[in-house]
């Protein structure tokens, strides 16, 4: 059974229901989609009791406005970029934490956090039981390419029903607090909420091992900028001055979340959620399973480095990384007195 | 390429197995891609995708024009046995009798009605006059081939199709257009194939077809299967 939960007023600028994404799909060439950052939207599902990989939705830039249903009370969980969530005309709702909502409240995320500058770009928001949606190859997440998944494959409009399949028991939960502590063990900052210190004027730092092509230490002396046409399916770099030769053509082979393709053009596409299953550019390394997060936190305008590191270091900050969630998700499960209710952060 | 360095045997099996990133694994073929790699590819996305049963840590291989990329969970597979595993896949695909070339009969073509040149297929001209020849020759031409689904990937349900005659085979536009409409047939390097959806690409579009190569909700959801033969049917309907 189903809950309608909120009406959609505005969509947003970009807003789609992901979860964990189409794993087994690449040989037809389907992106794997997905949440763009799988830290903040598997802590927004565990601060209302769900799977870490619900289905949830994910919001960019500037979020939506989202009016309760009548009779409707929910807990939602607010986790990545601080977008300015608030209840019109009423408080602020804080990144890392779960909020009460009553019916007939608005929640509007207008993308002003006002002092707390934010310098990421996509929250989330999770509902007990997760978003509702159809499962299309596997996965409730919006396939925007191919116009599949989520709300019919199309981001949010004014309009639309956002519903759960809740049960109405578990609707509202205890209002809670993501421990800090966790999310500061993740060093380049996937953080529950963008700390107040984080801004433009900091480099962000997306750990790469290298390789197959040569050129990754050239490219990581460079200072570059997310460009504007970067989106779900890649982060496109930009810099005064692109090395030469660095970039070309190979085989069309496949291409995992985290490529870097250097095009002829030397600039380097970054592959996103929504990357396509192959590419033909050169590729100099993949960034490392841990930094995902940042990665989907770029927004256009940010500074990046790119940091050669090696197999050790990645897979020790992936561990960490599961780490601090399993122990976010048992704080959080004893403050709530869920018991069993969060599943195991296991795979 | 890829250095020989991480090789297997340097004897029947020239492929390197190279870590992608920390939860992947590319297998590459040295010989130059073509049908005969794209095919051995599929082999051993296949004898991977099989031992998926026992290691649930691999992940679904992705096969391309002459390499096959091991996605693995790093956190339960060491890259030492991904890479062990990835060994024994290419032995195996190596040890199964061919199939696909001599032996066993042929599947049916599968046959893509075709609506060429015009605004269906806005570079017609464009390639007949970079070959010298008439728009009608290069229609003749790509719909007399038979063409082998070499592998899938860029949007969903696009297959690059191999076996282009030589006689047109183009390079990629100079400037790339910002949307293709779904359906169109376009020619690139030695490959041919249909954008399955609206998107941008680079491909010299010299046709259009209505047939539906990707539906996520049929049972195949692609209409295109690497192995299967396809043939362009020409029509006029105006």
């Amino acid at each position: 059974m189903t809950a309608a939960l909120f009406d959609v007023l505005e969509g947003g600028l970009l807003t789609t229901i992901q979860d964990r994404g189409r794993l087994d799909w690449a040989h037809l060439g389907v992106p794997e989609s997905g949440a763009a950052d799988p830290w903040s939207s598997a802590v927004a599902n565990l601060l209302v009791g769900n799977d870490l990989m619900a289905a949830v939705l994910e919001m960019t830039l500037v979020g939506p406005v989202l009016a309760v249903r009548p009779g409707v009370a929910v807990s939602v969980g607010l986790a990545g970029a601080d977008l300015g969530a608030r209840i019109r005309g009423g408080r602020r709702l804080a990144a890392g934490r779960s909020h009460r909502l009553a019916p007939g409240d608005v929640l509007e995320l207008t993308g002003d956090a006002g002092d707390r500058r934010t310098s990421g770009a996509r929250a989330y928001l999770a509902v007990p039981d997760g978003i509702d949606a159809p499962i299309v190859l596997g996965s409730r997440s919006t396939c925007l390419a191919a116009g599949f998944g989520g709300l019919d494959g199309r981001p949010l409009r004014s309009g639309d029903l956002i519903s759960s399949g809740t049960s109405a028991s578990r609707i509202v939960g205890p209002e809670l607090v993501w421990p800090d502590d966790e999310a500061r063990v993740l060093r380049t900052g996937p953080t529950a909420s963008d700390s107040p210190g984080a801004h433009e004027a900091e480099p962000r730092t997306l750990r790469v091992i290298g390789g197959p092509a040569h050129g990754l230490e050239r490219l990581a002396e460079i200072d570059w900028r997310v460009g504007a046409a970067s989106d779900r399916v890649g982060a496109r770099l930009e810099a005064d001055h692109v090395p030469d030769g660095i970039g070309g053509e190979i085989a069309t082979q496949g291409v995992p979340w985290g490529t870097i393709q250097i095009p002829p053009d030397g600039r380097p596409i970054i592959l996103g959620a929504d990357h396509q299953s192959t590419g033909g550019y050169r590729i100099v390394g993949v960034v490392i399973s841990a930094d995902r997060p940042v990665l989907g936190q770029l927004r256009p305008g940010a500074r990046v480095r790119l940091a050669p590191t090696d197999r050790a270091t990645a897979l020790a900050a992936l561990r960490a990384q599961q780490d601090a969630l399993l122990a976010g998700a048992a704080a959080i499960r004893d403050a709530a007195g869920w018991g069993a209710l969060v599943d195991s952060a296991g795979g | 390429m890829a250095e020989p360095k991480a090789s297997g045997p340097a004897t029947s099996e020239p492929a390197t197995f190279l870590p992608m990133g920390d939860a992947g694994l590319l297998i590459s073929f040295a010989e130059k891609p073509g049908a005969a790699t794209a095919e051995r590819a599929q082999s051993v996305a296949a004898a991977i995708d099989r031992a998926r049963t026992r290691i649930p840590a691999l992940g679904r291989p992705v096969p391309a024009s002459a390499s096959v990329l091991v996605p693995f969970d790093p956190l339960e597979l060491a890259l030492e046995d991904a890479i062990g595993l990835a060994r024994s896949a290419v032995t195996d695909a190596g040890a199964k009798p061919e199939t696909a070339d001599g032996g066993a009969e042929e599947p049916p073509a599968i046959e893509i009605q075709v609506r060429y040149g015009g605004a269906d297929g806005p570079d017609l001209d464009a390639v007949a006059e970079l070959h010298a020849m008439r728009p009608e020759d290069v229609v003749e031409l790509h719909a007399s081939a038979r063409y082998r689904v070499l592998f899938l990937g860029f949007a969903p349900g696009f297959g690059y199709l191999g076996g282009l005659p030589a006689a047109l085979v183009t390079p990629r536009r100079d400037r790339p257009r910002e949307r293709v409409p779904a359906g169109s047939v376009g020619i690139a390097g030695e490959h041919t194939g249909v954008y399955p959806l609206a998107m941008p690409g680079g491909w010299h579009l010299i046709g259009r077809t209505d047939i539906a190569l990707f539906d996520p909700h049929r049972p195949h959801p692609a209409l295109l299967r690497p192995g299967a033969t396809v043939r362009f049917v020409p029509v006029i309907d105006r």
